[in-house]
This record gives C-alpha cells, sequence and structure tokens, in this order.
C-alpha cells in the first residue's frame, strides 16, 4: 500500500529523526510513504497570526499536490502541519470563493477529496489488526509512559472533525496497548508546552511544561510519548533548564510514537536515531527490558 | 455628576467591535462571561487578571487601546482550550491573533515584541524559499530583536539573548539536531503569488474599513 506524506520543515531539520523512523516503521508495516513532490511550508502556527489567507493558501498548494498526484489519503506526522491542514481543507470546502480564489495561484489544484491523517489515525487500523502481534518482537514492560499529546491533535481554530477525544485522546494509549506497554493515567495530556513560546516568551513556556513534568513525575512515569516535534523538541531541550528552575530532580526521555513503535518491532536503536535526545533515552529502552528477561 | 467609565461613542465603539468579530469569526457577543474560558486558561498564571472572558468584554465595550495592548493578547499560546470549553463556541485565540494582526496594522509597539518578531521572521522565511530553514528564520528572528534593543541601546539584552541561544545552539548541533543542508521548493514562485494575493486583500480589506 502507498500513502501520500507530508513531513513538514521541521521534520527535514532540528526533528530530522522523526523522519527517519516514520518511513521505517510505515515500511516495517507494509505501507510506502510517499512524499509528494516539491512541497511547501504550510506556515504553522505563525501564519495564522500573520494573515488568514495566507494561512489556508499554504497548506493548500500542498492538497492540490497530493491530490494532483492521484492520492487519497495523506499522513502528516507533524501535528502542527496536520492541524493546519485540515483546517485548511475544511475552510476551504465551507468556502468555495476562498478555494478558488487560491487555485487561481497554484498549478495544481485542489478539489477536496484527499483524507489528511494524523501518524496516530494512520497506525491505529495497522497495530490493531490481527495480524500485527507477530511483528512485535521486543516486549518493554518495565516502561512507565504518559502519553502527551498537547494542543494540536484534538483542539483546532475551526470546527473540523476530530478523530479522537477532545480533552481526553486514547489514540496513542491504544497503540502502545498493541505493543504490550500500560501508559499510565495522567492529567497533563492535552496541556500546552508553550510551543514557540519557548523561543520568543521563554519564562512562561518554563513554567507551563515544569507543571506538565509535574504531574508525570508525581505519577511515577519514566518518560513521555508525543507525536508532535515541537512538544518533544519543548520538553526534550528544555528539561533542564525547567527542572533545575523548579527543584525537579527526576530527567525523563520525551519519545516520539514511532520509536517505541519502532524498537518494539525489533529496529535497532541507531537506525532509529535514538542518540539524537537531549535526555538520554536509549538507556532506559535496555533497562526496561533487561528487568525483564531477569524475571524469566 | 461623575463622567461614566465607558462612554458609547458609536462612530468607535461599534466598528471595532464588528471589526474584530468579522475578521476573527468569532460571535462576541454571544458571551455571557460564565468564565470556563477563565478557569482554564494555560497562561491564566501568566496573565494575571487578563482572562479571555475579560478580553471580549473589553471588545465589546469598544476600549480600543486596552484591547490591543495586554498581557493575554501577546502571551496566549493558541492552545485553544478556552474555544473547546466555551458554551457559545468562541475561540479566544482567534480574538487575539485578530488583535495582534490589528495592532501590527496600527504600528502599535506590541507588549512581547518578540513574539510579532518571531512569527513575522517565521512566515518571512517560509515565503522566501517555500520552506523555512530554522537557522535562516532564528537568525532573522534575533536580528529584528536585536535592533529592537539597539533602538534603545539596550545591547547587554542582545548579548544575553544571543548567549542563550549559542547555548541551545551548540547542544543542538552535538546531538546531530542542527542541519546545514538548504531547503527550498521550485514552487516558491506560487508561493510568492499567493502571498502577494494576501497583501492585495488586506489593502482591499483596510480601505473599506478606513
Ligand atoms: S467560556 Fe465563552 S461564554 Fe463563558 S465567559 Fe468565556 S467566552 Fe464567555
Ligand atoms: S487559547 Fe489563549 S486564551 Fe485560550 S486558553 Fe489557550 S492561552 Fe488561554
Amino acid at each position: 500500500m502507498e500513502i501520500a506524506y507530508y513531513p513538514g520543515c521541521s521534520l527535514q531539520q532540528s526533528s530530522a529523526l522523526y523522519d527517519v523512523q516514520s518511513r521505517r516503521i510505515f515500511e516495517e508495516l507494509g505501507v510506502r510513504l510517499m512524499e509528494i513532490e516539491d512541497w511547501s511550508c504550510c506556515g504553522a502556527t505563525s501564519a495564522g497570526k500573520v494573515d488568514d489567507f495566507l494561512a489556508v493558501a499554504l497548506p493548500a498548494r500542498n492538497i492540490g499536490i497530493a491530490e494532483d498526484a492521484g492520492f487519497t489519503e495523506m499522513v502528516i506526522p507533524c501535528s502542527a502541519c496536520y492541524s493546519r491542514t485540515l483546517v485548511a481543507q475544511q475552510r476551504m470546502a465551507d468556502d468555495t470563493r476562498l478555494k478558488e480564489d487560491i487555485n487561481e495561484e497554484i498549478g495544481k489544484k485542489v478539489r477536496g477529496n484527499l483524507k489528511i491523517s494524523s501518524i496516530l489515525e494512520s497506525l491505529l487500523p495497522i497495530v490493531t489488526a490481527k495480524d500485527f502481534k507477530p511483528k512485535v518482537k521486543r516486549q518493554f514492560r518495565e516502561l512507565k509512559p504518559v502519553c502527551y499529546y498537547g494542543c494540536m491533535l484534538t483542539r483546532f481554530p475551526y470546527t473540523v472533525p476530530v478523530p479522537d477525544r477532545v480533552e481526553n485522546p486514547r489514540g496513542m494509549e491504544q497503540v502502545l496497548d498493541a505493543l504490550g506497554i500500560k501508559a499510565l493515567d495522567w492529567n497533563y495530556k492535552t496541556y500546552c508546552c508553550g510551543a514557540s513560546a519557548a523561543v520568543n516568551d521563554n519564562q512562561t513556556s518554563l513554567s507551563l511544561m515544569s507543571r506538565i513534568m509535574k504531574d508525570a513525575v508525581a505519577r511515577g512515569a519514566n518518560c513521555f510519548v508525543v507525536t508532535c516535534p515541537m512538544c518533544q523538541m519543548n520538553m526534550d531541550a528544555h528539561q533542564n533548564a525547567f527542572c533545575e528552575k523548579n527543584d525537579i530532580e527526576a530527567r525523563l526521555p520525551v519519545y516520539f510514537i514511532t520509536e517505541l513503535l519502532g524498537a518494539a518491532m525489533g529496529i535497532a536503536p541507531e537506525e532509529l536515531q535514538l542518540d539524537r535526545h537531549f535526555i538520554d533515552g536509549a538507556q532506559l529502552l535496555k533497562e526496561s527490558e533487561k528487568d525483564e528477561r531477569k524475571e524469566k | 455628576m461623575t463622567a461614566p467609565v465607558h462612554e458609547y461613542i458609536p462612530e468607535t465603539t461599534k466598528p471595532f467591535l464588528q471589526e474584530v468579530m468579522e475578521r476573527s469569526g468569532q460571535m462576541l457577543t454571544a458571551c455571557y462571561q460564565c468564565r470556563r474560558c477563565a478557569a482554564g486558561c494555560t497562561v491564566g498564571d501568566e496573565t494575571g487578571c487578563f482572562t479571555p472572558n475579560l478580553l471580549i468584554r473589553t471588545v465589546v465595550l469598544g476600549d480600543r487601546e486596552t484591547a490591543l495592548n495586554n498581557e493575554l493578547v501577546w502571551k496566549c499560546v493558541s492552545c485553544y482550550t478556552c474555544g473547546v470549553r466555551c458554551p457559545n463556541d468562541i475561540q479566544t485565540a482567534r480574538i487575539t491573533e485578530t488583535l495582534k494582526k490589528m495592532a501590527k496594522e496600527r504600528h502599535a509597539q506590541p507588549l512581547q515584541p518578540k513574539v510579532a518578531h518571531f512569527h513575522d521572521a517565521f512566515v518571512e522565511s517560509s515565503i522566501r524559499w517555500g520552506r523555512v530553514n530554522e537557522m535562516e528564520f532564528m537568525g532573522f528572528y534575533e536580528l529584528k530583536n536585536a535592533l529592537q534593543e539597539a533602538k534603545v541601546n539596550n545591547y547587554e539584552a542582545i548579548v544575553d539573548e544571543l548567549k542563550e541561544q549559542a547555548k541551545l545552539g551548540l547542544a543542538m548541533f552535538k546531538l546531530g539536531r542542527m542541519h546545514f543542508g538548504f531547503q527550498m521548493a521550485k514552487g516558491r514562485k506560487e508561493v510568492k503569488a499567493l502571498y502577494k494575493k494576501a497583501k492585495r486583500k488586506r489593502a482591499a480589506s483596510s480601505d473599506a474599513n478606513a
């Protein structure tokens, strides 16, 4: 099976590991991710703060490219790109004049029949199918993750069909369930890390992240699992800073869902670029497996 | 008799409310001040008493100055929590985003200039190349910050800011999370055309509002 794939800017740069992991695990699952040709930036969360037309027009160009190539589904692992693209599609569906206005400027026109999927929407039917079980080669029973969804996966600035529960999503827990990993219940699933505020309003962002961390630690978690490269970068790169500032001793690795999925399917840590974390994630994975061997 | 704190001036009160409603697509007059938004606001601790419901009230009362320049407009992280909880479906983030744009159009000095610089630098980078190059974009962002600080001779702030960014940059570099290849889309002509159209539309609507 082949589906269209939109990596977006951050997966080509600071979060390139997420791109590598996504391609690799989908391949392992028998799906080929076809990167759409000559895609452009979706405008992320910034375009909407600078110009409304642009916020729809930028993702629209990519939708047009995918539709023109004949795809019916496009997966977007980055939560921000996913949100912007889904909202743009809905806004054009609700406002044909806006759609025509945009189509006038782009070569590959938007028609409006592309299914835009988050990474969880694409993964869930595959990992919950019966034939997935044999693919799980390693068990990380000692892993106690909290699933951190952040803002962009379930809350949108515009009415769109939301594929999960808005305030208590379950998608990541379901994927982990399929791997035999039990995620912990907690309160900060959909809390905001501050996103770009980590750069432009650092103190606010550090304070938001410290609250997320405190609840995770209080619940006894030993790692975070995320789908959003912005959440991953923030919670990982700034963890020492917000922990030191708030007297938190623990340090928790922040895994992409693709990392745990890949490792469980037996893909080598180097191939998954597990060494690119600020807070080391390789050691914990090893330990959570070792403990289990001892049990046997 | 004392003068009323809020005076109804039809020429200014009404158009301001109308413009915010139109551009944000939010029905501000539906707000009945239940404060569900305030209870869940992510930056509640950071913005003090200036809660989403208060921002809405400020706009409804036509207080343009306060509405364009308060902690919430510039600290709102667009997390959309208030919006999904509002019984009247009011997305305050779309209001803060609108007010940011309106502040810029009036060339008002934003309360948090770095927030404005960030989003401007990001969009400029994405239009220039069709894709955002993180290092180039961060460079322009810091340049905007530095120019602003230089205007008031605050060179210490420039040095502190650059030191912080360099620290993070170095850590990213060591982990292989810095990317040196240059990203661009061949179709950036189309992206530029969309940008020009956006500009034309903005000019047309500000003429209509004038
Ligand atoms: S939740 Fe909605 S109706 Fe209630 S105060 Fe906030 S904006 Fe107004
Ligand atoms: S969108 Fe803005 S105003 Fe609403 S809860 Fe989030 S930070 Fe507060």
